[in-house]
C-alpha cells in the first residue's frame, strides 16, 4: 500500500516536472515569437501547439497520478493507522498540490486559460511539488521522514 | 587524366549570353554523343539550369580537349570563340571538383544555400548516366557531390532560415501551430506578396483557404485557382472566430482590425492561438494586437527582417560549409589517384599484350 502510494506520488512529480519543462519551453519560443527575433533555439524547439498540448496532458497526467497517490496514502493510513487524515504539514502540502493542479487543469481545459499563462502556472506549481517533496526532510518534522 | 569544367553563370554572365548557350533536355542525347566523338570526352555532364550552365568532362589531356569543348560550346550557342572566352570560366582539377562541390552545395546560388540546384544536379547526373555519358569515376564524383551537398545542409546552417517574406511567414507560423494541415488561413486582400504567401502555405499542407477581397472578379479568380471559399466583404468579424492564420494585404487607409476587434475575437475563440500577418502599407491591423496573448502579429518590417537575418545567418555558414567541402575534395582526389594507380599496372600489361 505504502508503496503504491510513493510510486504513485513520486509519478506524479515526473510529471509536473515534464510540465515545468514544456512550460519554459513555451515561454522561451513564444518570447521570440512575439519579440520577432530568431535565436538559436528557434529551429530547434517545437511549436507552441505542441508544447501547450504536451503541457496539458503531463499536467492532466500527474494530476491523475497525484490523486491515486492521496488515495492510497489515506487508505494505507487507515488500514495501517486506523484513521483516515494524518496532520502533518506534509498532508496538507500534498492536498494544497492536489488543488492547485486540479484548478489549473479545469481552467485549461475549459480554455479560460491557455498558452503563457499555464506555461507560467506550471512552471509556479512545480515550485510547489519541490517544497512538498524536500520540506518533510528538511525543513519540518514529519511523519513523512522519506521523500 | 583530367576532370575539367567549363561554364557560365549569373556571376559572369548576363542572361542574354546564359540563354543561349542552355541546352533543353531532349537534346541531351545527340549532345552526350557529340560530345563523345566529336570533342572527345570520356565521361561528360551537362548541368543546364537558369543560373549557370556547365560542362563537366574527363579528358586525356587539357589542352587540345579544352579547345574543342570551347568551340563546340560556341557552336551550341551561336557566340563567337572569343566572347564565349571572356565570358566562360574553365577549371581543371582540384578546382573544377571544388567548384562542383561548392555548386551542389548552393554556395554559388544566387539566393545562397538555396535546395532546389541539389536536385538540378541529381537530375543533371541521372541523365548524363542514362545517355551513358558518365563511366567509374564521374558516377563517383557526382554521388559524392551530392553526398557533400547533403552533408553541408546538415552540418551547417546554409540552408536554415527563410529567404523570403512568404516562406518566413509560413514559418513563424508553423512555430506556432505545428504541422498546418488543419489550419484555417483567411486572405484579406489579394496582393501579389498575399498570393505568395497563400501558395507556400498551401504547399506545407494547408486545405481550407478562405479569400476575402473588394474586387469580386479577383477574388473568384483566386478562390478557383486554389479551390478556396469566397467569403463577404462584410464578414470578418465571425471569419476571425474561425481562421487561425489571417492575411492581410489591403490599401485600406484606416485599420481594417483594431486591438479591440481582436480581443473580442480572442474571447470567442476561447483564447485558441491566433497568428496575424499583414502585409498591408500602411499597416491593416492595429500593432498593439500583438500584445494580446495569444495573438501573433507580424507586420512587413517583422517578416523582412526576418529574411535580412536567415540572410546573414547563411553567410556566417560559408566558412564551415568550405570546410566540409575542402575535406570531401581531398577524400575524392584520394580515392581518384588511388583508383589510377590500381588501374595503371592493368593497362600497362595490356598495352603489353598488344
Amino acid at each position: 500500500m505504502v508503496i503504491i502510494h510513493m510510486t504513485c506520488s513520486l509519478l506524479s512529480y515526473a510529471a509536473f516536472l515534464v510540465a515545468f519543462i514544456c512550460g519554459i519551453l513555451f515561454l522561451v519560443q513564444e518570447r521570440q515569437l512575439k519579440r520577432k527575433h530568431i535565436g538559436v533555439l528557434f529551429h530547434r524547439l517545437p511549436s507552441l501547439m505542441a508544447l501547450d498540448r504536451a503541457n496539458l496532458i503531463a499536467i492532466g497526467a500527474g494530476f491523475a497520478l497525484l490523486s491515486a497517490g492521496l488515495a492510497f496514502g489515506l487508505i494505507g493510513s487507515k488500514v495501517l493507522l486506523g484513521r483516515w487524515w494524518i496532520s502533518d504539514p506534509k498532508t496538507y502540502m500534498a492536498t494544497l498540490l492536489w488543488a492547485a493542479y486540479l484548478v489549473l487543469w479545469v481552467m485549461r481545459m475549459r480554455s479560460t486559460l491557455r498558452g503563457r499563462r499555464v506555461a507560467l502556472l506550471s512552471i509556479l506549481g512545480f515550485s510547489l511539488v519541490l517544497f512538498t517533496l524536500l520540506q518533510a526532510s528538511y525543513l519540518l518534522s514529519s511523519a513523512h521522514p522519506y521523500l | 587524366m583530367h576532370i575539367v569544367l567549363l561554364g557560365v553563370n549569373h556571376r559572369l554572365t548576363p542572361i542574354e549570353l546564359r540563354e543561349r548557350l542552355a541546352f533543353r533536355s531532349e537534346q541531351l542525347p545527340a549532345i552526350f554523343a557529340r560530345l563523345r566523338e566529336e570533342v572527345g570526352l570520356q565521361e561528360s555532364l551537362v548541368l543546364s539550369t537558369c543560373n549557370r550552365v556547365e560542362i563537366y568532362a574527363r579528358v586525356p589531356e587539357v589542352n587540345g580537349s579544352v579547345d574543342r569543348l570551347r568551340r563546340f560550346l560556341s557552336d551550341h550557342g551561336g557566340v563567337s570563340v572569343t566572347e564565349l572566352a571572356q565570358q566562360a570560366y574553365c577549371y581543371t582539377e582540384p578546382q573544377s571538383i571544388q567548384h562542383l562541390f561548392s555548386v551542389a552545395s548552393g554556395l554559388d546560388s544566387m539566393v545562397l544555400g538555396e535546395a532546389e540546384i541539389v536536385q538540378q544536379v541529381k537530375r543533371a547526373y541521372e541523365s548524363a548516366r542514362e545517355h551513358g555519358a558518365t563511366g567509374k569515376v564521374f558516377n563517383v564524383l557526382f554521388q559524392r557531390a551530392l553526398n557533400t551537398a547533403k552533408a553541408v545542409r546538415t552540418q551547417t546552417g546554409i540552408g536554415r532560415g527563410s529567404t523570403s517574406v512568404g516562406t518566413v511567414a509560413v514559418e513563424l507560423a508553423e512555430k506556432i501551430f505545428g504541422h498546418l494541415g488543419s489550419a484555417v488561413v483567411l486572405l484579406v486582400g489579394a496582393g501579389k506578396v498575399g498570393e505568395l504567401t497563400l501558395r507556400r502555405l498551401i504547399d506545407r499542407g494547408v486545405k481550407d483557404l478562405r479569400i476575402m477581397n473588394r474586387s469580386l472578379e479577383r477574388a473568384v479568380e483566386l478562390t478557383e485557382r486554389y479551390e478556396a471559399t469566397p467569403v463577404a466583404l462584410g464578414r470578418l468579424e465571425e471569419q476571425l472566430v474561425e481562421a487561425d492564420i489571417v492575411i492581410t494585404s489591403t490599401s485600406a487607409a484606416s485599420y481594417l482590425l483594431s486591438r479591440a476587434d481582436v480581443e473580442l475575437a480572442m474571447k470567442r475563440r476561447h483564447q485558441r492561438p491566433l497568428c496575424l500577418v499583414d502585409l498591408g502599407v500602411p499597416r491593416n491591423i492595429e500593432p498593439a494586437a500583438g500584445c494580446l496573448d495569444n495573438v501573433y502579429r507580424f507586420d512587413v518590417d517583422d517578416l523582412q527582417g526576418l529574411v535580412m537575418h536567415a540572410h546573414r545567418e547563411r553567410q556566417h555558414a560559408v566558412e564551415a560549409s568550405q570546410a566540409i567541402i575542402d575535406d570531401k575534395v581531398d577524400r575524392f582526389l584520394a580515392w581518384w589517384r588511388e583508383d589510377a594507380d590500381a588501374c595503371a599496372p592493368l593497362l600497362s600489361e595490356h598495352a603489353a599484350a598488344r
